[in-house]
């Protein structure tokens, strides 16, 4: 720092930074979030170069990285901190919400400066309808619709064959698939042969394997889930209800729901997909395993139909009489869109007319074809949400295998029978209570009805909250931060005229100014990091808040909410948190005190021993994560923990691997095995404790004749039970906190967290909230009932057990 | 299926145990009835009502328990623990007899003549349980011995597990406090294996790791268990005449790939293979710039009419077959014959693929400079963290158990109690402080706040400068230092142990740091190792290969810096007491 040549160098580098910078900055930057590149999307990567040709000032920049997933809370907060990306690629389904909350830029302007005059622009009559009104929110535009998919029935022929005496008994002809609901049924009872050692051997059909949901068989039946306005969540009227009770007859029928899932999950993927090896005879999916199909099973021999549909709706009678359309399906689909507040919407707009474009669609086409034939893979194309690309792309890469040509225009010639989920703002919870719904009827904890009645609840209340919000008043964040900072000061004033009135020497003053001086980084640190944020979060826990909009002034409603419309949640929570605790401390008392034990031996080698003990503590959190996502895997063939289970407890005990982190009952054990990895190294306390306790006890207790298990009773737990206290009240502090790991390990990436939130924590619960919903406010809150329950925990803690307040004696 | 054998397998463990407590009790009650000497009537009493609580609690236990079925039927499914199938009075018998057997040998190699008596009273005992075990055991026709053969399966796997099951049992009991009565060095034998069997239980996932991060795509699903010995394809290299391989140069970069188009004015469109990142660009280039390299292509083995051959893929066709050109036998050689995939085999030898490390790194997103970026961006946050650490809390901690002021004890005891504050209560707050600020999408929200001193270290620390004698500092104020220059030069090297150990804890906690990144970092230029890990598990979660070569590499810093500073970090893990979560 003091050398002269180092600011002459400092200078030097400056210059020709500034020298430099505006060279390099010279193109545009176009920041696109959510197109993946992989092998499966070599063409998405083909219009991006070709975009990237055509625009040479562009420098389009694909956020490669986790774009498969896009994740909402990372697109939020990059909206919400001012660096939102210039396109993003979207789940439709979810455009409403994103568009009620204020966060895309509608595309209406960019349509009426372009319709006419620039042949990419996108046209509605271009698309299929249904399509177009999913991107659609409150009469204008907020994506441009990419790829389509809807749903079709895929069934193996030979297995038909093979069953054509039962079919033909039956009264069902095996040449052909089933049309109706009570078809369907009777197909797959027959095509069910019996279980062989209490297990499926092969199933005709499960209604919900593949890819129908609740959803598809609802709009068959008319159901809808969110009515005209806007305003009433649906999902209880009888239509859907009966939907329903098709699901639960069809998993009935052929043994249960909960054997169906087992069954399922043995299934993998690839060569041993379950339809490729003859698993399954019949399901409902979408176009995207033509894909698989064609390169591992292209001798299987599939057939393809509508998916069927009520017997009332097929034969036009009752409540279909006028009904015109015999076929309905489900249609979803991806969109680009433009987040609030891009940098670079101009340009954005560009890149989403070229992708999305019939042209824009044939390069990515040919250019994925190249790459599978490269390989020596068939193509098949997928479906698009313009019906002009999509008949283009039929005719240039129609598959040669007539068997799939035929799925595939099957898909094509459905898609105007495709209905959409409900264009609604609270798409995400809908979709998630439906789930739940589905699943509380089909494993009979209650009936559809109740099932739906009690999903229909939770949707309304987010409607509710909704549209009540205008019944909050508004309330100016400014006032509070002004009269805060000016507190703060007067306070500090204050402070300062007191010390000054102090009396004392000059020598004192002056130690004392420097011990100010001294203790300032951790008291400013306080001011405006912990005490000022912590006011904040307070004031924020009685508001509504969402960054984008205005905060609205609640009162005590998150508070009341905590405790009554997300009881589930936080219930849920904090009994994830009592178990895991309540696991995990015992379990890594007795590793860890096995290790402590076993280290305290004088043995050879004890340094690489150590080393081995210690390292699991050491490994990044974020690499054990991932890590143990693999030795995790529920399947055998795979995961180290299964693949041993396989070997040793199966046949010894005849259970079959758990489903760790994919199973709700397993996902918080799979967190306990792992925090026993790394148990190894905490556990010196435990040793210290043992040690700790006087060895006049024991003399006395083996002069008392005492065995061992009454001396570990009478004297050793005891003295140990504040430690154990200690680690208990700790271990939950620590559940309650924890994040990192449940979020890599958690198998899908947004809705629940683990299976049926089973590993949802009052952290995870808090951050959801917060960052992902941004409901700031309802977070605040959440993080006040944390810290009163640490609160609570630790003065009980200290009370207790006032042997473990280190620093009191100190004094 | 599961629950059924589970209940059947809980409900022989009750059995079990209520039939060895109804032995107990049986057993304290002769004991009681022929008044043996040296027997505490209080205790007796109490294991005679424990263990016939016990056992009555059991019985009843089964009668509830729906298990009836299954104890007959045998043969629905495996049940490998032979004495399972052995009705109870046959293993009672069976374990009478060794009882006796034990006695009895005991007895006649015993030194005194009360204890022989004593033992061979005991073994008389036995006998008469055995006589009563074995009429039970006749009376019932139905009651058969049925060893189920194959019930346990003696493969590698199992005779290894059950190895180190016996290990862990016998290494358990011993330091169970049994360790004094066995011999020094078959405690130490003990002792070690305990500790190797330790040490492969604990390794295990790491070489799970390494070992799937040099692994082919094809040996990650296994139907035979899991693939431990890593295997890579043999290949030759091979000019391929009909789409020969290229090395060019492109945007300064040295890339591979094929000819796809001739243009009329002399240059040709490239097709770029490698690197992964920028795989399947195309790009004119003049064709004399070109340079034929060769491809290293796979070799095959199999069967040609009978005869077992290896041969080299030329091509792979549309159809999924390949064209091979024979290598072997020399009879063969040169010629080429078309298969389907089914009829040959790779020829493989076992190695490691260390490709999957460097494409691991080419599918890195470019502007992150094959990761190093990442790891710049990681060491930026560890060096500002633990700087900012040690110096902003050694400061305050030296004021606090140092020097006196109006109000020191009011902000030490604040400082305290913002120990147990979470740090949930503050992250939203904070965001919007950092957005105010525009650091969204920068480093700085992940390290500035380590320049405030946090209230852990600030109390660690204050305990060890309380431990310096006052004299020092005495001496430092008499020679006319300052505050500061005492601070610096006679008080900070004093705690220099302590600073290693928060040195090393903030080091872990800014690497490890998770949620920080997933808030605040958006774009690859600005991210560290940790979230980067993360996003690589979501983009190529189904490369396995990838992902753990990757993972591998995160690990590695951490790991060499444990072996350099391991005292430290095992001082600190033991201080903080944080090593169970």
């Amino acid at each position: 720092m003091k050398s002269p040549r180092f600011g002459f160098l400092l200078a030097c580098a400056l210059a020709t930074m500034a020298g430099f910078a505006p060279a390099q900055q010279k193109k545009r930057d176009l920041v696109v979030w959510g197109i993946s590149f992989g092998p499966d999307t070599k063409g998405q990567e083909a219009v991006v170069r070709e975009f990237s040709r055509r625009h040479p000032d562009v420098n389009v920049r694909i956020l490669s990285m986790g774009a498969g997933n896009m994740n909402p809370q990372k697109l939020l907060t990059s909206i919400v901190g001012n660096v939102a990306p210039d396109v993003i690629n979207q789940d439709r389904f979810s455009v409403s919400d994103w568009a009620s909350r204020n966060a895309f830029t509608p595309l209406d302007d960019f349509i009426a400066k372009d319709a006419g005059k620039d042949p990419l622009c996108p046209r509605p009559d271009q698309y299929y309808k249904a399509v177009w009104a999913e991107a659609n929110y409150q009469g204008h535009l907020y994506g441009v619709p990419t790829g389509a998919d809807n749903r079709i029935l895929y069934y193996n022929k030979k297995i038909f064959r093979d069953n054509a005496d039962a079919l033909r008994a039956a009264g069902l002809d095996p040449e052909r698939p089933p049309r109706t609901w009570s078809e369907l049924l009777k197909y797959g009872k027959i095509l069910t042969p019996p279980l062989q050692n209490g297990q499926f051997v092969r199933t005709g059909f499960m209604p919900n394997f593949g890819n129908s949901w609740l959803y598809m068989y609802a709009f068959q039946n008319n159901a809808s889930f969110i009515s005209e306005d806007g305003r009433k969540c649906t999902m209880n009227t009888p239509e859907a209800a009966q939907a329903l009770k098709f699901i639960v007859d069809g998993y009935d029928q052929i043994g249960g729901y909960e054997k169906a899932k087992e069954f399922e999950s043995g299934f993998l993927t690839n060569e041993n997909d379950a339809f490729v090896l003859g698993k399954v005879a019949m399901k409902i999916d979408g176009d995207w395993i033509l894909n698989t199909l064609s390169r591992y099973g292209p001798s299987l021999e599939i057939g393809v139909a509508p998916p069927p549909v009520p017997d009332d709706r097929y034969y036009h009678r009752g409540r279909f009489k006028d009904e015109k359309d015999t076929y309905i399906t489900w249609l979803g689909g991806y969109c680009l869109a433009i987040p609030r507040g891009a940098r670079n919407p101009s340009d954005a707009w560009n890149f989403i007319k070229f992708f999305t474009s019939t042209e824009g669609r044939i390069i990515a086409d040919s250019a994925q074809k190249n790459w599978e034939q490269l390989r020596g893979r068939a193509f098949i194309p997928r479906q698009e949400g313009s019906r002009e690309a999509n008949e283009a792309i039929y005719q240039q890469f129609k598959p040669a295998d007539p068997k799939f040509a035929v799925a595939l225009r099957q898909h094509m010639d459905l898609m105007n029978f495709g209905r959409i989920r409900p264009v609604t703002f609270v798409g995400q919870t809908l979709w998630s209570n439906h789930v739940k719904a589905m699943e509380t009827a089909c494993y009979h904890k209650a009936s559809p009805e109740e099932a739906l009645q009690q999903a229909q609840q939770v949707v309304q209340r987010d409607l509710d909250a909704y549209f009540d919000r205008e019944t909050h008043p508004i309330i100016n964040l400014a006032i509070p931060l002004w009269i805060g900072i000016i507190l703060g000061i007067i306070g500090l004033v204050v402070l300062l005229v007191m010390f000054l009135r102090l009396k004392m020497g000059r020598l004192e003053r002056q130690e004392a100014w420097w011990a100010y001086l001294f203790v300032s980084p951790w008291a400013i640190g306080f001011l405006v990091l912990t005490l000022g944020p912590m006011l904040a979060s307070l004031f924020f826990s009685f508001t509504q808040y969402d960054v984008l909009n205005e905060a609205r002034w609640v009162g005590l409603k998150n508070y009341r909410d905590i405790g009554g419309a997300d009881w589930i949640n936080t219930a849920k929570s904090l009994a994830n948190a009592a178990y895991l605790a309540a696991l995990t401390v015992p379990s890594t008392l007795a590793v860890g005190l096995a290790i402590a034990l076993l280290l305290n031996q004088a043995a050879r080698g004890m340094r690489f021993y150590r080393t081995f003990f210690y390292m699991p503590a050491i490994v990044p959190g974020v690499a054990s994560a991932v890590l143990w996502l693999w030795v995790l895997t529920p399947d055998p063939n795979k995961g180290l923990l299964n693949a041993g289970w396989q070997q040793t407890i199966t046949p010894w005990l005849g259970l079959s691997p758990p489903g760790w982190t994919q199973s709700a009952d397993w996902s918080k054990s799979a967190l306990v095995v792992m925090s026993m990895w790394g148990a190894g190294s905490g556990m010196i306390l435990w040793l210290a404790g043992l040690k700790g306790v006087s060895t006049t006890l024991y003399e006395a207790a083996s002069i008392d004749g005492a065995n061992p298990r009454q001396t570990f009773w009478s004297i050793t737990f005891p003295q140990l039970s504040p430690i154990i206290f200690f680690n208990a009240v700790m271990g939950f502090i620590g559940a309650m906190q924890e994040f990192d790991r449940i979020y890599i390990m958690k198998p899908s990436a947004d809705g629940p967290v683990g299976p049926d939130d089973s590993m949802l924590t009052p952290v995870y619960s808090l951050f959801n909230n917060g960052f992902a919903y941004f409901k700031m406010g309802y977070a605040s809150s959440l993080a006040w009932m944390i810290f009163s329950i640490i609160l609570i925990l630790t003065y009980t803690q200290f009370k207790l057990s006032p042997r473990w307040v280190h620093y009191e004696t100190d004094k | 299926m599961t629950s059924s054998n589970f209940l059947f397998a809980f409900g022989t463990l009750l059995t079990w145990i209520g039939w060895f407590s109804a032995a107990g009790t049986v057993w304290t009650l002769f004991q009681m009835a022929i008044n043996r000497t040296g027997i505490d009537p209080r205790r007796t009493m109490r294991s005679l009502t424990s263990s016939g609580l016990t056992a009555a609690l059991c019985f009843i236990a089964l009668a509830v328990l729906p298990m009836h079925a299954s104890t007959k039927a045998s043969a629905g499914f495996r049940l490998p623990l032979v004495w399972f199938v052995m009705p109870y009075s046959g293993w009672l018998g069976c374990a009478s007899l060794a009882m006796a057997a034990y006695r009895l040998f005991q007895g006649i190699l015993s030194i005194s003549s009360t204890e022989r008596i004593e033992r061979i009273k005991a073994a008389g005992c036995w006998a008469l349980a055995l006589i009563a075990f074995v009429f039970l055991y006749r009376r019932d026709p139905a009651n058969k011995i049925e060893i189920i053969t194959g019930g346990l399966w003696l493969t590698t796997q199992t005779t290894v597990a059950v190895l180190l099951l016996a290990i862990a049992g016998i290494a358990a009991m011993v330091l169970a406090g049994r360790s004094t009565t066995t011999k020094g060095y078959a405690r130490t034998i003990v002792t070690q294996s305990a500790l190797l069997a330790g040490s492969i239980v604990f390794g295990l996932p790491f070489a799970f790791l390494v070992i799937t991060s040099f692994k082919e795509d094809r040996d990650m699903s296994s139907p035979n268990g899991i693939v431990w010995v890593p295997r890579v394809q043999d290949t030759v290299p091979y000019f391929d005449k009909k789409s020969p391989l290229y090395k060019a140069n492109f945007q300064n970069e040295t890339v591979e790939g094929t000819i796809a188009k001739k243009n009329s004015d002399g240059t040709v469109k490239m097709d770029i293979i490698r690197p992964m990142a920028i795989r399947g660009t195309s790009f004119d280039v003049p064709m004399a710039s070109l340079k034929e390299i060769p491809k290293e292509i796979p070799v095959v083995s199999g069967k040609a009419d009978g005869v077992s051959f290896e041969g080299k893929v030329i091509e792979e066709m549309d159809d999924g077959h390949r064209r091979v050109e024979f290598l072997q036998p020399a009879s063969l050689a040169g010629r080429q014959q078309v298969f389907a995939p089914a009829d040959v085999e790779p020829v493989r030898h076992i190695g490691l693929r260390w490709a999957n490390y460097s494409e691991a790194i080419s599918f890195l997103p470019p502007e992150t400079a094959n990761g190093l970026v990442y790891l710049k961006n990681t060491l930026i946050l560890v060096v500002m963290s633990v700087l900012g650490t040690i110096l902003s809390s050694a400061v305050v901690a030296y004021a606090f158990s140092r020097l006196r002021f109006p109000g020191r004890d009011v902000m030490f005891t604040v400082l305290l109690s913002t120990m147990m504050l979470p740090a949930a209560v503050t992250l939203m707050p904070q965001f919007l402080i950092f957005r105010s600020l525009n650091w969204i999408d920068t480093l700085y929200p992940l390290w500035v706040p380590a320049f405030f001193a946090s209230a852990f270290n600030v109390f660690l620390l204050r305990q060890f400068f309380k431990g310096i004698p006052m004299e020092l500092e005495d001496a430092a104020k008499i020679d006319g230092c300052t505050y500061l220059k005492t601070f610096w030069s006679v008080m900070l090297p004093q705690i220099k142990p302590a600073l290693a150990v928060i040195a090393v804890w903030t080091f872990m906690g800014a690497w490890n740091n998770f949620m920080g990144p997933l808030i605040y970092i958006n774009s690859p230029e600005n991210m560290p190792l940790s979230y980067a890990l993360q996003l690589f598990q979501g983009d190529r979660g189904g490369e396995p290969g990838l992902l753990m070569a990757f993972a591998t590499l995160c690990m590695m810093p951490v790991l060499a810096v444990f072996f350099f500073a391991q005292r430290y970090f095992i001082e600190g893990v033991t201080l903080s007491g944080l090593g169970g979560r």
